[in-house]
Protein backbone atom coordinates (compact mmCIF):
# COMPACT_ATOMS: atom_id res chain seq x y z
CA UNK A 1 0.00 0.00 0.00
CA UNK A 2 1.44 3.32 -1.03
CA UNK A 3 2.37 5.95 1.87
CA UNK A 4 0.60 8.94 1.40
CA UNK A 5 1.22 12.15 3.16
CA UNK A 6 -1.56 12.85 6.14
CA UNK A 7 -3.18 15.99 3.89
CA UNK A 8 -4.25 13.24 0.99
CA UNK A 9 -6.90 13.47 2.39
CA UNK A 10 -7.75 17.04 2.63
CA UNK A 11 -6.43 17.19 -1.25
CA UNK A 12 -9.13 13.99 -2.22
CA UNK A 13 -11.53 16.04 -0.96
CA UNK A 14 -11.04 19.57 -2.53
CA UNK A 15 -10.44 17.61 -6.02
CA UNK A 16 -14.07 16.03 -5.50
CA UNK A 17 -15.47 19.02 -4.76
CA UNK A 18 -14.35 20.49 -8.36
CA UNK A 19 -15.36 17.20 -9.97
CA UNK A 20 -18.41 16.47 -8.38
CA UNK A 21 -21.03 16.27 -10.60
CA UNK A 22 -23.57 18.34 -9.11
CA UNK A 23 -27.09 18.95 -10.71
CA UNK A 24 -26.98 22.08 -13.24
CA UNK A 25 -28.08 25.00 -11.04
CA UNK A 26 -31.69 25.97 -11.62
CA UNK A 27 -32.82 29.87 -11.76
CA UNK A 28 -33.21 30.99 -8.64
CA UNK A 29 -32.94 33.86 -9.05
CA UNK A 30 -35.56 33.82 -10.96
CA UNK A 31 -38.02 31.90 -9.10
CA UNK A 32 -37.19 34.19 -5.89
CA UNK A 33 -37.65 37.48 -8.21
CA UNK A 34 -41.34 35.96 -8.67
CA UNK A 35 -42.34 34.71 -4.88
CA UNK A 36 -41.09 38.39 -4.16
CA UNK A 37 -42.86 40.49 -6.34
CA UNK A 38 -46.09 38.58 -4.38
CA UNK A 39 -44.88 40.36 -1.32
CA UNK A 40 -45.46 44.24 -0.05
CA UNK A 41 -43.15 46.42 -1.62
CA UNK A 42 -40.09 46.52 0.19
CA UNK A 43 -40.35 49.77 2.51
CA UNK A 44 -37.04 51.98 2.35
CA UNK A 45 -34.48 51.28 4.98
CA UNK A 46 -35.28 53.60 8.09
CA UNK A 47 -32.19 55.60 8.97
CA UNK A 48 -30.57 54.81 12.53
CA UNK A 49 -30.84 58.51 13.07
CA UNK A 50 -34.84 58.64 12.18
CA UNK A 51 -35.27 55.83 14.34
CA UNK A 52 -34.28 57.24 16.92
CA UNK A 53 -35.79 60.45 16.88
CA UNK A 54 -38.87 58.21 16.42
CA UNK A 55 -37.79 56.35 20.19
CA UNK A 56 -37.09 60.24 21.26
CA UNK A 57 -40.25 61.39 20.32
CA UNK A 58 -42.02 58.88 21.93
CA UNK A 59 -40.69 58.88 24.88
CA UNK A 60 -40.62 62.72 25.44
CA UNK A 61 -43.93 62.64 24.25
CA UNK A 62 -44.81 60.14 26.85
CA UNK A 63 -42.87 61.76 29.92
CA UNK A 64 -44.52 65.27 29.11
CA UNK A 65 -47.77 63.89 29.58
CA UNK A 66 -46.87 61.65 32.81
CA UNK A 67 -45.11 65.00 34.55
CA UNK A 68 -48.04 67.42 33.39
CA UNK A 69 -50.93 65.49 34.46
CA UNK A 70 -51.48 66.25 38.18
CA UNK A 71 -52.11 62.68 40.13
CA UNK A 72 -55.78 63.61 40.86
CA UNK A 73 -56.11 63.38 36.67
CA UNK A 74 -54.99 59.47 37.14
CA UNK A 75 -57.67 58.73 39.25
CA UNK A 76 -59.95 56.60 37.10
CA UNK A 77 -64.02 56.90 37.77
CA UNK A 78 -65.34 55.55 35.10
CA UNK A 79 -64.83 53.83 31.71
CA UNK A 80 -66.55 53.36 28.05
CA UNK A 81 -67.15 49.82 26.42
CA UNK A 82 -67.09 49.69 22.63
CA UNK A 83 -66.15 45.77 22.02
CA UNK A 84 -63.26 44.62 23.53
CA UNK A 85 -62.13 48.55 24.00
CA UNK A 86 -62.40 50.46 27.58
CA UNK A 87 -61.69 53.44 27.69
CA UNK A 88 -61.04 54.74 30.83
CA UNK A 89 -62.40 58.43 31.75
CA UNK A 90 -60.48 60.41 34.53
CA UNK A 91 -61.70 62.86 37.22
CA UNK A 92 -62.55 66.58 35.76
CA UNK A 93 -59.30 68.46 36.62
CA UNK A 94 -58.56 72.61 36.60
CA UNK A 95 -57.24 73.46 32.98
CA UNK A 96 -53.83 72.64 32.45
CA UNK A 97 -51.50 73.17 29.53
CA UNK A 98 -48.84 70.72 28.29
CA UNK A 99 -46.43 72.64 25.91
CA UNK A 100 -46.39 71.03 22.13
CA UNK A 101 -43.02 69.35 21.33
CA UNK A 102 -41.84 70.06 18.28
CA UNK A 103 -40.41 67.43 15.79
CA UNK A 104 -38.24 67.34 13.39
CA UNK A 105 -39.11 68.60 9.87
CA UNK A 106 -41.55 71.10 11.85
CA UNK A 107 -44.36 68.69 12.97
CA UNK A 108 -46.21 69.43 16.24
CA UNK A 109 -46.90 66.27 18.22
CA UNK A 110 -50.35 66.88 19.61
CA UNK A 111 -49.42 67.47 23.10
CA UNK A 112 -52.83 69.85 23.44
CA UNK A 113 -54.03 71.75 26.69
CA UNK A 114 -57.02 70.29 28.37
CA UNK A 115 -59.65 72.28 29.55
CA UNK A 116 -62.30 71.18 31.80
CA UNK A 117 -64.04 74.21 33.01
CA UNK A 118 -66.55 72.72 35.00
CA UNK A 119 -67.22 69.01 37.46
CA UNK A 120 -68.20 67.31 34.43
CA UNK A 121 -70.83 64.11 35.46
CA UNK A 122 -69.14 61.12 35.10
CA UNK A 123 -71.01 59.51 32.26
CA UNK A 124 -70.79 62.51 30.35
CA UNK A 125 -67.98 61.74 27.97
CA UNK A 126 -67.15 64.78 25.92
CA UNK A 127 -64.55 67.09 27.05
CA UNK A 128 -62.58 70.04 25.45
CA UNK A 129 -59.38 70.90 23.83
CA UNK A 130 -57.61 73.72 24.12
CA UNK A 131 -55.32 73.92 21.40
CA UNK A 132 -51.74 75.16 22.41
CA UNK A 133 -50.44 75.74 19.73
CA UNK A 134 -53.06 73.99 17.31
CA UNK A 135 -52.22 70.57 17.60
CA UNK A 136 -51.80 68.37 14.13
CA UNK A 137 -52.48 65.11 14.56
CA UNK A 138 -50.07 62.35 14.12
CA UNK A 139 -50.39 59.17 13.53
CA UNK A 140 -48.60 56.57 14.80
CA UNK A 141 -45.11 55.94 14.44
CA UNK A 142 -44.62 53.56 11.59
CA UNK A 143 -42.08 52.37 13.63
CA UNK A 144 -44.63 50.75 15.96
CA UNK A 145 -46.93 49.78 13.64
CA UNK A 146 -44.96 48.21 10.79
CA UNK A 147 -43.20 45.87 13.25
CA UNK A 148 -45.97 44.35 14.30
CA UNK A 149 -45.38 40.21 13.71
CA UNK A 150 -47.65 38.17 11.41
CA UNK A 151 -47.63 39.89 8.21
CA UNK A 152 -49.22 38.13 5.46
CA UNK A 153 -51.21 39.77 2.02
CA UNK A 154 -54.42 40.46 1.92
CA UNK A 155 -55.80 37.17 -0.23
CA UNK A 156 -53.42 34.93 2.23
CA UNK A 157 -55.68 36.93 5.05
CA UNK A 158 -58.88 36.40 3.80
CA UNK A 159 -58.05 32.64 3.54
CA UNK A 160 -56.86 32.10 6.75
CA UNK A 161 -59.00 35.02 8.98
CA UNK A 162 -62.07 32.96 10.46
CA UNK A 163 -63.96 36.39 10.08
CA UNK A 164 -65.18 38.44 6.88
CA UNK A 165 -62.74 41.00 6.32
CA UNK A 166 -63.65 44.30 5.47
CA UNK A 167 -61.93 47.10 3.82
CA UNK A 168 -63.17 50.74 3.08
CA UNK A 169 -64.68 51.65 -0.25
CA UNK A 170 -63.87 55.75 1.32
CA UNK A 171 -61.90 57.33 -0.06
CA UNK A 172 -62.30 56.33 -3.30
CA UNK A 173 -58.36 56.45 -4.05
CA UNK A 174 -57.86 54.67 -0.68
CA UNK A 175 -57.23 50.85 -2.47
CA UNK A 176 -56.10 48.01 -0.38
CA UNK A 177 -54.05 48.28 2.43
CA UNK A 178 -49.90 48.24 2.11
CA UNK A 179 -49.36 46.26 4.81
CA UNK A 180 -51.72 43.43 6.24
CA UNK A 181 -50.91 41.60 9.91
CA UNK A 182 -52.81 38.65 11.25
CA UNK A 183 -52.07 37.65 14.28
CA UNK A 184 -53.78 35.14 16.96
CA UNK A 185 -53.96 36.58 20.87
CA UNK A 186 -56.54 33.52 21.23
CA UNK A 187 -58.86 35.71 19.00
CA UNK A 188 -57.93 36.83 15.96
CA UNK A 189 -56.61 40.45 15.25
CA UNK A 190 -56.36 41.84 11.49
CA UNK A 191 -54.19 45.05 11.23
CA UNK A 192 -54.59 47.01 7.47
CA UNK A 193 -51.98 49.65 7.56
CA UNK A 194 -52.44 52.82 4.57
CA UNK A 195 -48.88 54.82 4.06
CA UNK A 196 -49.28 57.88 2.93
CA UNK A 197 -47.98 57.68 -1.07
CA UNK A 198 -46.79 61.13 -0.53
CA UNK A 199 -44.43 60.09 2.45
CA UNK A 200 -44.11 56.11 2.80
CA UNK A 201 -42.79 56.99 6.14
CA UNK A 202 -45.69 57.34 7.30
CA UNK A 203 -49.33 56.07 8.09
CA UNK A 204 -52.61 57.53 6.30
CA UNK A 205 -54.62 55.48 8.31
CA UNK A 206 -54.69 51.88 10.44
CA UNK A 207 -57.57 49.88 10.68
CA UNK A 208 -57.65 46.79 13.22
CA UNK A 209 -59.78 44.31 13.35
CA UNK A 210 -60.41 42.66 16.82
CA UNK A 211 -62.47 39.09 16.97
CA UNK A 212 -64.64 37.45 19.96
CA UNK A 213 -65.27 39.54 22.97
CA UNK A 214 -63.65 38.29 25.73
CA UNK A 215 -60.33 37.40 25.30
CA UNK A 216 -58.48 40.51 24.30
CA UNK A 217 -59.06 43.67 26.07
CA UNK A 218 -57.75 47.03 24.91
CA UNK A 219 -57.52 49.85 27.29
CA UNK A 220 -56.97 53.33 26.75
CA UNK A 221 -56.01 55.51 28.93
CA UNK A 222 -57.13 59.04 29.78
CA UNK A 223 -57.57 60.22 26.17
CA UNK A 224 -57.34 63.90 26.02
CA UNK A 225 -60.60 63.75 24.23
CA UNK A 226 -63.24 60.96 24.16
CA UNK A 227 -66.84 61.12 22.13
CA UNK A 228 -69.41 59.08 21.61
CA UNK A 229 -71.19 59.12 18.07
CA UNK A 230 -72.52 56.47 16.11
CA UNK A 231 -71.33 54.54 12.83
CA UNK A 232 -74.23 52.49 11.34
CA UNK A 233 -76.36 53.71 13.81
CA UNK A 234 -74.05 51.77 16.45
CA UNK A 235 -72.54 53.13 19.30
CA UNK A 236 -68.86 54.33 18.42
CA UNK A 237 -66.42 56.26 20.37
CA UNK A 238 -64.46 58.83 18.83
CA UNK A 239 -60.74 59.44 20.94
CA UNK A 240 -57.87 61.60 20.30
CA UNK A 241 -54.34 61.27 21.11
CA UNK A 242 -51.98 61.26 22.86
CA UNK A 243 -52.74 58.28 25.59
CA UNK A 244 -51.46 54.89 26.38
CA UNK A 245 -53.38 51.92 24.83
CA UNK A 246 -52.89 48.74 26.78
CA UNK A 247 -54.11 45.33 24.93
CA UNK A 248 -54.16 42.70 27.35
CA UNK A 249 -54.66 38.99 26.29
CA UNK A 250 -54.17 36.84 29.67
CA UNK A 251 -50.46 37.30 30.26
CA UNK A 252 -49.83 38.80 26.89
CA UNK A 253 -49.73 42.84 27.26
CA UNK A 254 -48.81 45.53 24.89
CA UNK A 255 -48.50 49.05 25.49
CA UNK A 256 -48.51 51.86 23.45
CA UNK A 257 -48.43 55.69 23.07
CA UNK A 258 -51.28 56.54 20.13
CA UNK A 259 -50.82 60.06 18.70
CA UNK A 260 -53.44 60.18 16.45
CA UNK A 261 -57.45 60.24 16.35
CA UNK A 262 -59.10 57.28 16.89
CA UNK A 263 -62.86 55.71 15.98
CA UNK A 264 -64.32 52.20 17.21
CA UNK A 265 -67.11 50.80 17.06
CA UNK A 266 -68.33 47.41 17.30
CA UNK A 267 -70.52 45.13 14.56
CA UNK A 268 -71.38 41.50 15.22
CA UNK A 269 -68.31 40.19 17.31
CA UNK A 270 -65.83 42.31 15.65
CA UNK A 271 -64.67 45.52 17.00
CA UNK A 272 -62.90 48.22 14.73
CA UNK A 273 -60.09 50.24 15.50
CA UNK A 274 -59.60 53.06 13.45
CA UNK A 275 -56.54 55.19 13.68
CA UNK A 276 -55.96 58.28 10.96
CA UNK A 277 -55.46 62.08 10.98
CA UNK A 278 -58.59 63.03 9.22
CA UNK A 279 -61.22 64.28 11.38
CA UNK A 280 -63.67 62.84 12.83
CA UNK A 281 -66.86 63.11 10.12
CA UNK A 282 -64.49 61.82 7.78
CA UNK A 283 -63.54 58.89 9.76
CA UNK A 284 -67.07 57.90 10.51
CA UNK A 285 -67.63 58.10 6.83
CA UNK A 286 -64.65 55.83 6.08
CA UNK A 287 -65.87 53.43 8.84
CA UNK A 288 -69.44 53.54 7.24
CA UNK A 289 -67.97 52.46 3.74
CA UNK A 290 -66.58 49.28 5.14
CA UNK A 291 -67.61 46.07 2.49
CA UNK A 292 -65.98 42.80 1.64
CA UNK A 293 -62.64 43.43 -0.57
CA UNK A 294 -63.46 42.97 -4.16
CA UNK A 295 -63.33 39.50 -5.44
CA UNK A 296 -60.20 38.76 -7.15
CA UNK A 297 -59.64 38.93 -10.94
CA UNK A 298 -59.78 34.98 -12.37
CA UNK B 1 -20.84 47.98 -8.01
CA UNK B 2 -19.40 45.94 -4.90
CA UNK B 3 -21.85 43.61 -3.24
CA UNK B 4 -21.88 46.30 -0.16
CA UNK B 5 -23.29 48.85 -3.07
CA UNK B 6 -25.52 46.26 -4.07
CA UNK B 7 -27.14 45.47 -0.37
CA UNK B 8 -27.82 48.50 0.06
CA UNK B 9 -29.75 49.36 -3.27
CA UNK B 10 -31.69 46.03 -2.71
CA UNK B 11 -32.85 47.79 0.85
CA UNK B 12 -34.07 50.85 -1.20
CA UNK B 13 -36.41 48.33 -3.08
CA UNK B 14 -34.24 48.07 -5.92
CA UNK B 15 -35.01 44.68 -7.47
CA UNK B 16 -32.10 44.95 -9.91
CA UNK B 17 -29.73 44.85 -7.35
CA UNK B 18 -31.39 42.28 -5.10
CA UNK B 19 -31.14 39.93 -8.38
CA UNK B 20 -27.54 40.12 -9.13
CA UNK B 21 -26.76 39.26 -5.48
CA UNK B 22 -28.80 36.45 -6.37
CA UNK B 23 -27.08 35.37 -9.11
CA UNK B 24 -23.64 35.54 -7.69
CA UNK B 25 -24.75 33.21 -5.30
CA UNK B 26 -27.09 31.30 -6.07
CA UNK B 27 -24.99 28.11 -7.21
CA UNK B 28 -23.39 28.31 -3.49
CA UNK B 29 -26.48 28.13 -1.85
CA UNK B 30 -27.85 25.57 -4.27
CA UNK B 31 -25.00 22.93 -4.18
CA UNK B 32 -24.62 23.89 -0.27
CA UNK B 33 -28.42 22.64 -0.01
CA UNK B 34 -27.60 19.42 -2.61
CA UNK B 35 -24.91 18.63 -0.72
CA UNK B 36 -26.67 18.07 2.55
CA UNK B 37 -30.52 17.19 0.91
CA UNK B 38 -28.89 14.78 -1.35
CA UNK B 39 -32.35 15.68 -3.34
CA UNK B 40 -32.41 18.28 -5.76
CA UNK B 41 -35.47 19.39 -5.77
CA UNK B 42 -35.86 20.02 -1.97
CA UNK B 43 -31.87 21.29 -2.75
CA UNK B 44 -34.10 24.02 -5.09
CA UNK B 45 -36.62 24.63 -2.64
CA UNK B 46 -34.03 25.54 0.20
CA UNK B 47 -32.08 27.64 -2.09
CA UNK B 48 -35.24 29.28 -2.71
CA UNK B 49 -36.20 30.17 0.82
CA UNK B 50 -32.99 31.14 1.40
CA UNK B 51 -32.83 34.14 -0.92
CA UNK B 52 -36.80 35.04 0.33
CA UNK B 53 -35.14 35.27 3.99
CA UNK B 54 -32.28 36.69 3.56
CA UNK B 55 -34.46 39.49 1.73
CA UNK B 56 -36.81 40.11 3.69
CA UNK B 57 -34.10 40.48 6.74
CA UNK B 58 -31.81 42.20 4.32
CA UNK B 59 -32.32 45.64 6.74
CA UNK B 60 -30.23 43.72 9.78
CA UNK B 61 -27.38 42.64 8.03
CA UNK B 62 -24.15 44.38 8.40
CA UNK B 63 -22.85 45.48 4.59
CA UNK B 64 -19.66 46.03 6.04
CA UNK B 65 -19.97 41.52 6.03
CA UNK B 66 -19.46 39.30 3.13
CA UNK B 67 -22.82 38.39 1.98
CA UNK B 68 -21.96 34.92 0.99
CA UNK B 69 -21.57 33.23 4.90
CA UNK B 70 -24.74 34.38 5.83
CA UNK B 71 -26.57 33.17 2.98
CA UNK B 72 -25.33 29.66 3.42
CA UNK B 73 -25.94 30.16 7.15
CA UNK B 74 -29.49 30.47 6.17
CA UNK B 75 -29.55 27.85 4.16
CA UNK B 76 -27.63 25.33 5.91
CA UNK B 77 -30.88 25.78 8.76
CA UNK B 78 -33.11 25.51 6.67
CA UNK B 79 -31.83 22.00 4.99
CA UNK B 80 -31.24 21.28 8.92
CA UNK B 81 -35.17 21.97 9.68
CA UNK B 82 -35.94 19.88 5.79
CA UNK B 83 -33.63 16.90 7.51
CA UNK B 84 -35.28 17.26 11.28
CA UNK B 85 -38.69 16.70 9.70
CA UNK B 86 -39.57 13.41 10.30
CA UNK B 87 -41.12 12.12 7.33
CA UNK B 88 -37.46 13.80 5.46
CA UNK B 89 -35.35 12.02 7.77
CA UNK B 90 -36.77 8.76 6.89
CA UNK B 91 -37.08 9.17 3.12
CA UNK B 92 -33.25 10.52 3.80
CA UNK B 93 -32.22 7.32 5.69
CA UNK B 94 -34.10 5.46 2.87
CA UNK B 95 -31.62 7.11 -0.01
CA UNK B 96 -28.44 6.56 2.35
CA UNK B 97 -29.35 2.75 2.44
CA UNK B 98 -30.12 2.61 -1.09
CA UNK B 99 -26.91 4.70 -1.71
CA UNK B 100 -24.46 2.23 0.46
CA UNK B 101 -26.17 -0.77 -1.29
CA UNK B 102 -25.19 0.28 -4.48
CA UNK B 103 -21.74 -1.43 -5.55
CA UNK B 104 -19.31 1.75 -5.51
CA UNK B 105 -16.82 -0.41 -7.81
CA UNK B 106 -19.27 -0.51 -10.68
CA UNK B 107 -17.68 2.76 -11.97
CA UNK B 108 -17.87 1.83 -15.59
CA UNK B 109 -17.69 4.56 -18.06
CA UNK B 110 -17.86 7.13 -15.20
CA UNK B 111 -14.87 9.43 -14.78
CA UNK B 112 -12.55 8.53 -11.98
CA UNK B 113 -12.95 11.74 -10.47
CA UNK B 114 -16.33 11.68 -10.57
CA UNK B 115 -16.80 8.13 -8.98
CA UNK B 116 -14.13 9.28 -5.84
CA UNK B 117 -16.16 12.86 -5.45
CA UNK B 118 -19.11 10.61 -5.20
CA UNK B 119 -18.17 8.34 -3.23
CA UNK B 120 -16.42 10.45 -0.65
CA UNK B 121 -19.41 12.53 -0.71
CA UNK B 122 -21.31 9.17 0.88
CA UNK B 123 -19.04 9.12 3.19
CA UNK B 124 -19.07 12.54 4.30
CA UNK B 125 -23.12 12.25 4.67
CA UNK B 126 -22.03 9.45 7.72
CA UNK B 127 -20.94 12.36 9.69
CA UNK B 128 -23.27 14.06 11.64
CA UNK B 129 -24.25 17.72 10.51
CA UNK B 130 -21.83 19.87 12.31
CA UNK B 131 -18.65 17.71 10.60
CA UNK B 132 -20.75 17.71 7.13
CA UNK B 133 -20.86 21.47 7.06
CA UNK B 134 -17.34 22.23 8.07
CA UNK B 135 -16.34 20.17 5.57
CA UNK B 136 -18.53 20.80 2.84
CA UNK B 137 -17.06 24.91 3.37
CA UNK B 138 -13.84 24.01 3.11
CA UNK B 139 -13.30 21.32 0.53
CA UNK B 140 -16.41 21.37 -1.44
CA UNK B 141 -17.44 25.18 -1.74
CA UNK B 142 -13.83 26.34 -1.56
CA UNK B 143 -14.84 29.06 1.37
CA UNK B 144 -11.90 30.27 2.88
CA UNK B 145 -11.37 29.95 6.76
CA UNK B 146 -12.17 33.48 7.42
CA UNK B 147 -15.91 32.82 6.06
CA UNK B 148 -16.39 29.27 6.97
CA UNK B 149 -16.55 31.16 10.28
CA UNK B 150 -18.52 33.80 9.60
CA UNK B 151 -21.15 30.79 8.11
CA UNK B 152 -20.48 28.94 11.64
CA UNK B 153 -20.49 31.61 13.60
CA UNK B 154 -17.58 30.45 15.38
CA UNK B 155 -13.76 31.75 15.70
CA UNK B 156 -11.45 30.92 13.13
CA UNK B 157 -8.96 29.19 15.36
CA UNK B 158 -12.46 27.02 15.82
CA UNK B 159 -12.90 26.29 11.98
CA UNK B 160 -9.75 24.90 12.17
CA UNK B 161 -10.12 22.41 15.73
CA UNK B 162 -13.75 21.19 14.49
CA UNK B 163 -12.30 20.25 10.80
CA UNK B 164 -9.16 18.48 12.35
CA UNK B 165 -11.85 16.32 14.22
CA UNK B 166 -14.13 15.89 11.60
CA UNK B 167 -11.62 14.77 8.94
CA UNK B 168 -10.54 12.08 11.93
CA UNK B 169 -14.14 10.87 12.38
CA UNK B 170 -14.31 10.82 8.19
CA UNK B 171 -11.30 8.88 8.12
CA UNK B 172 -12.70 6.61 10.45
CA UNK B 173 -15.86 6.14 8.33
CA UNK B 174 -14.05 5.31 5.45
CA UNK B 175 -11.55 3.18 6.46
CA UNK B 176 -14.47 0.84 7.99
CA UNK B 177 -17.30 1.49 4.98
CA UNK B 178 -15.35 2.78 2.40
CA UNK B 179 -12.33 0.21 1.50
CA UNK B 180 -12.22 1.13 -2.00
CA UNK B 181 -11.79 4.53 -0.97
CA UNK B 182 -8.27 3.02 0.39
CA UNK B 183 -7.27 1.26 -2.52
CA UNK B 184 -3.99 1.71 -3.19
CA UNK B 185 -3.84 5.00 -0.47
CA UNK B 186 -3.53 5.79 2.33
CA UNK B 187 -6.12 8.52 3.96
Amino acid sequence: MTERPSHDLESRLTTAGRAFPYPSTPDIARAVTHRLEALPARRPARSSVRRLTWVLVIVITLLSGLLAVPPVRAQILEFLQIGVIRIFLTQPTPTLTIPAISTPGSEVIPSPGISMTSPTPANTTTTEIIPSPTPRPSPTPIASLLDLTGETSLAKAQRVANFPIRLPAYPPDLGQPDHVFLQDMQGQVLVLVWLDPADPLRIRLSLHQYVGKNNITGIKYSPPVVQETSVNGQPAVWAEGPYLLKLTNGDYQLVRLIGGHVLIWAQADITYRLETDLPLAEAVRIAESLQPPPAPAP
Amino acid sequence: MNEAELIDRARQGDGTAWETLMRAHQEAAYRLAYLLLGDAAQAEDVAQEAFVRAYLALERFDPARPFRPWLLSIAANLARNQLRAFGRYLAAIRRLVQDESRPVESVEGRAAQSWEAQTLWQAVRQLDFADQQVIYYRYFLDLPVEETAQALDIAEGTVKSRLHRAMNRLRAVIKRHYPALQEGREV
